[in-house]
């Protein structure tokens, strides 16, 4: 089943009176559990794509289809709701919340979803943190954990909902190859077991290899696929 | 929710020294704006106490006998059936005297004033009259007192009880020159338009009381009705004590129906002291009786200007300070939406709906706000209290004029500190508005790609 489909996506930049297009007709479609690697220099437009199908930009034409819910057709609401329930995020900058601990990073997803009781929120993040062995650190802030904790904690925060979609935006750039290799075999992991698609850009070869599918992008346009 | 204001307080620890500086201000101003209140309801109340005490009830059924058209007299003829109407129809009042009005000259060997004086039974007036200071010698006698070799008796308020003396306070006894023991003549015009005299001795001079000292005399009842020539069922003014100030209004309204509904003819309502009719009572074309319902309002409407005075300066220093934290606030939010902006955009990326943003920077200016307001008034009541406690004396005779006391009052009313805490809380979380307003509209990926 299509979990992901694009048709014929257009997005362009204004810049002034300069008209810059990041996405030129891209068309693709991504079933569910498939675990993803969006590739290509800077500037290719990865990670317009990516906030294209997070629900976070708008397509300048075409159609974004995530979940069954074409975007262009919902609301403002409908989209952070969409957002909310069906995708997770994990930043390059990993984006945690700094004044809040492992544990309330986590469960901040959660807490917006408003229909989980205590018991249930604690069970769900308590797993995650488990899940990616961060169980000793919950009560830890950002500033107090290193980058590959940092990633961690936003995996967590990704996973806990449960969405049908995580999408990352080159997840491993900012930590060194070991620990990035730990971040990429852990989304493996949760993508086998989870059945969650992982949708992510690099321009990393060591982790491109890693991924069952391989989308490369230049100049906004799909170049080749694997 | 409860997420909302763990970030809101974190935020705001995080940004201590700022939150701090603004916080401290916002608390700065409510501390003041607590003083002044109290200072204002403190004036008001001793205004009140005082009035009451010297020259009006809390409602006063006072009136003006003519007997031509140009005369103006204020007595009431008939005054026992009067009397006991008001016992009828005001049954809660606490108390009830008769005072007998007059409005004439005193007149010393050196100087004379005009002045409202009040002829009292100080044998039924013990309890309002008897817990006035005695005005020290400094007060009233001009130059070197250790020079001032003249011998003087130390007055008695309640010597007014005797006939032939007068009591007036030391800003009155200054101007006439005049010590306790001194003889001075009254002369006031009698409702024949006859002048008529007496000598009274000064049995007492009291401490001022502000400016409505310069407008209260005290002389024998008995001194009064001779110098007036009035009949014994005649008298100036009933003046009615009441429980609470709050029953004026509806005892009022009671009083003027009963009087009308006894055919008693009721002057028009005019908020102005008894001795400030007497120009327009007399150039009015009616003669013989006319009642007049006041209230301690209306008696002391010649002192409102320094209430209005007070309640000015409390209201344009606290709207311009105000104004300056209020643009401390809005700067401060804008500070911290714009340090914060990848972190909102975070959030709405998260799911986050744009109300949840405004609510929760409205949470942080609210916290904000209510925590510094909130010490404020405890600051503020803290110097009240203490001031009070200290009970400061105040040795400017202007300073005494206008706060109608010779110590420094204030009063803490529980409504002025919730009507306080409650318009500076929502002044404060109104300003922040705006900011919290913009940053909810901010489009998520803009806000996540913003770099500080």
């Amino acid at each position: 089943m299509d979990n992901i489909q694009l048709s014929n996506v257009v997005k362009e930049y204004h810049l002034g009176k300069v008209t810059v297009p990041a996405l030129k007709n891209v068309s693709l479609s991504i079933d569910r559990g498939e675990f993803t690697v969006i590739a290509g220099p800077s500037g290719s437009g990865k990670t317009t794509l990516l906030n294209l199908i997070g629900c976070v930009d708008v397509a300048s034409s075409g159609d974004v289809v995530v979940g069954g819910s074409n975007t262009a057709q919902l609301t403002e609401r409908e989209l952070t709701d969409l957002r909310l329930h069906k995708i997770g995020f994990i930043f390059q900058s990993f984006n945690l919340i700094p004044v809040l601990n492992v544990y309330d990073n986590v469960e901040f997803p959660l807490l917006l979803m408003k229909d989980l009781s205590k018991e249930e929120r604690r069970s769900r993040v308590m797993h995650f943190i488990e899940k990616v062995g961060l169980q000793d650190h919950m009560k830890h802030r950002p500033n107090e954990l290193s980058g590959g904790q940092r990633q961690r904690v936003a995996i967590a925060r990704a996973l806990v909902t449960k969405p049908r979609i995580v999408l990352a935006d080159e997840p491993t750039a900012n930590l060194d190859s070991v620990t990035g290799q730990s971040i990429i075999d852990l989304m493996k992991e949760i993508n086998r077991s989870e059945q969650t698609t992982f949708l992510f850009s690099t321009h990393d070869d060591n982790v491109i290899r890693q991924a069952n599918r391989i989308i490369k992008l230049r100049d906004g346009v799909i170049v080749a696929e694997s | 929710m409860r997420q909302f204001f763990v970030i809101a307080f974190r935020n705001l620890t995080s940004h201590s020294g700022r939150s701090l500086v603004l916080g401290g201000a916002i608390a700065l101003v409510t501390t003041l704006v607590v003083v002044m209140l109290a200072l204002t309801a403190g004036i008001r109340n001793r205004m009140i106490e005082n009035a009451t005490a010297l020259s009006t009830g809390h409602l006063n059924v006072g009136g003006f006998l003519k007997i031509s058209q140009s005369s103006a007299a204020p007595v009431i003829n008939r005054a026992s059936k009067l009397r006991t109407l008001i016992a009828e129809t005001v049954p809660e009042a606490t108390l009830v005297v008769e005072r007998v009005r007059a409005y004439g000259k005193i007149i010393s060997d050196e100087n004379s004033i005009m002045v409202p004086m009040s002829g009292i039974d100080m044998a039924k007036e013990e309890t309002l009259l008897g817990g006035l200071a005695l005005a020290e010698r400094g007060d009233y006698i001009e130059g070197d007192l250790a020079s001032d070799a003249k011998p003087e008796l130390p007055g008695r308020m309640m010597d007014l009880a005797q006939q032939g003396s007068i009591v007036m306070f030391a800003s009155q006894a200054k101007k006439l020159k005049v010590r306790v023991g001194d003889t001075v003549t009254i002369s006031m015009p009698t409702y024949r338009n006859i002048y008529n005299t007496k000598d009274l001795r000064v049995a007492a001079i009291l401490k001022n009381l502000g400016l409505i000292s310069s407008f209260t005399t005290f002389i024998n009842h008995l001194d009064a009705r001779e110098v007036y020539d009035l009949d014994p069922d005649t008298t100036g003014v009933f003046q009615i004590y009441l429980k609470s100030i709050d029953q004026v209004s509806a005892v009022d309204d009671r009083l003027r129906k009963g009087l009308s509904a006894a055919s008693y003819a009721l002057m028009e309502k005019d908020a102005n002291p008894f001795w400030m009719k007497f120009e327009r009572v007399a150039g009015e074309s009616w003669s013989g009786q006319k009642l007049d319902v006041t209230d301690w309002q209306d008696e002391t409407s010649f002192l409102k200007w320094i209430l209005d005075i007070f309640n000015a300066l409390t209201v344009a220093l606290t709207a311009t300070l105000m104004f300056i934290v209020t643009v401390g606030l809005v700067n401060n939010m804008w500070m911290s939406i714009r340090e914060r902006t990848p972190e909102i955009g975070t959030m709405r990326a998260l799911g986050l709906q744009r109300r949840g943003v405004l609510v929760m920077f409205l949470i942080e200016s609210c916290l904000l706000a209510v925590m510094s307001v909130g010490a404020g008034i405890l600051i503020g009541s803290g110097i009240v209290g203490l001031l009070n406690l200290i009970d400061v004396q105040i040795s400017s005779e202007a300073f005494v004029m206008f706060l109608m006391s010779n110590s420094l009052w204030l009063d803490l009313q529980a409504s002025d500190l919730l009507i306080t805490f409650t318009t500076l809380s929502v002044l404060l979380i109104l300003g922040a508005f705006i900011p919290a307003y913009r940053a909810s509209k901010m489009k998520p990926i803009t806000a996540i790609n913003h770099v500080n």
